[in-house]
């Protein structure tokens, strides 16, 4: 119990890591590259942010060619994906 | 505590057959599925990246409700009710030790 709640409250307490999520909850996806240009600071300093905030389970991310792009992590998308396969499920059945 | 609502192209009837039918559940939840339908019996879960997941049954209540609890973390509640498309399925699942983190998060992103 303390220890997700010891990395959330780390991640939070840093504000360029709120810079970083205030930009991905406006901007809804983000890689480092695009984050280094808009906001005041370092691309190392954006990966270890990135880093942090994606420990902590505040940020996900997929791979899209070279680069890794960020979302804010949304509770509960295991469930869409499980419902989406009950659906197609349930479609398939139907044919 | 996460809800979802889905509208499901079908029956209620046939959405509690997909949800407690241990083929059916193969097609669609996980790679291998044990149940005993009953409150107080148990279910299974296997993956095929070797993750396994135990529950036991809450509540059972045919076309209507099923709720386990998860063996590891946290409770599971499907509701079905009719809807003009078919069936209106929702889901809850509520777990006591993320939720502290998940509502916390929720309203630090809402201040940011």
């Amino acid at each position: 119990m303390s220890d997700p709640l010891n990395l959330v409250f780390g991640a939070l307490a840093d504000p360029s890591r709120r810079q970083v999520i205030g930009y991905l909850s406006e901007c809804g996806t983000a890689t480092a590259t695009e984050l280094t240009g808009e906001l005041p600071m370092t691309r190392q300093a954006v990966s270890k942010h990135l880093t942090a905030l994606a420990d902590a389970g505040l940020v996900e991310s997929e791979r899209q060619g070279r680069e890794m792009r960020y979302r804010l992590t949304e509770a509960g998308t295991e469930w869409d994906d499980r419902l989406d396969s009950l659906r197609k499920h349930l479609e398939r059945r139907k044919n | 505590m996460i809800q979802k609502e889905i509208v499901l192209p079908a029956p209620r009837e046939e959405v509690w057959e997909a949800l407690t039918d241990p083929d059916r559940l193969e097609d669609w939840f996980a790679n291998s599925v044990e149940l005993d339908l009953r409150p107080g019996g148990g279910a299974s879960f296997r993956w095929s990246n070797g993750e396994e997941r135990h529950a036991t049954f809450t509540e059972v209540d045919p076309g209507r409700r099923l709720a386990f609890d998860w063996e590891d973390d946290g409770a599971v509640e499907f509701t079905l009710d009719d809807d003009a498309e078919g069936t209106l399925l929702t889901v809850v699942e509520s777990s006591p030790s993320w939720s502290t983190a998940l509502e916390l998060q929720a309203s630090a992103f809402a201040l940011v």
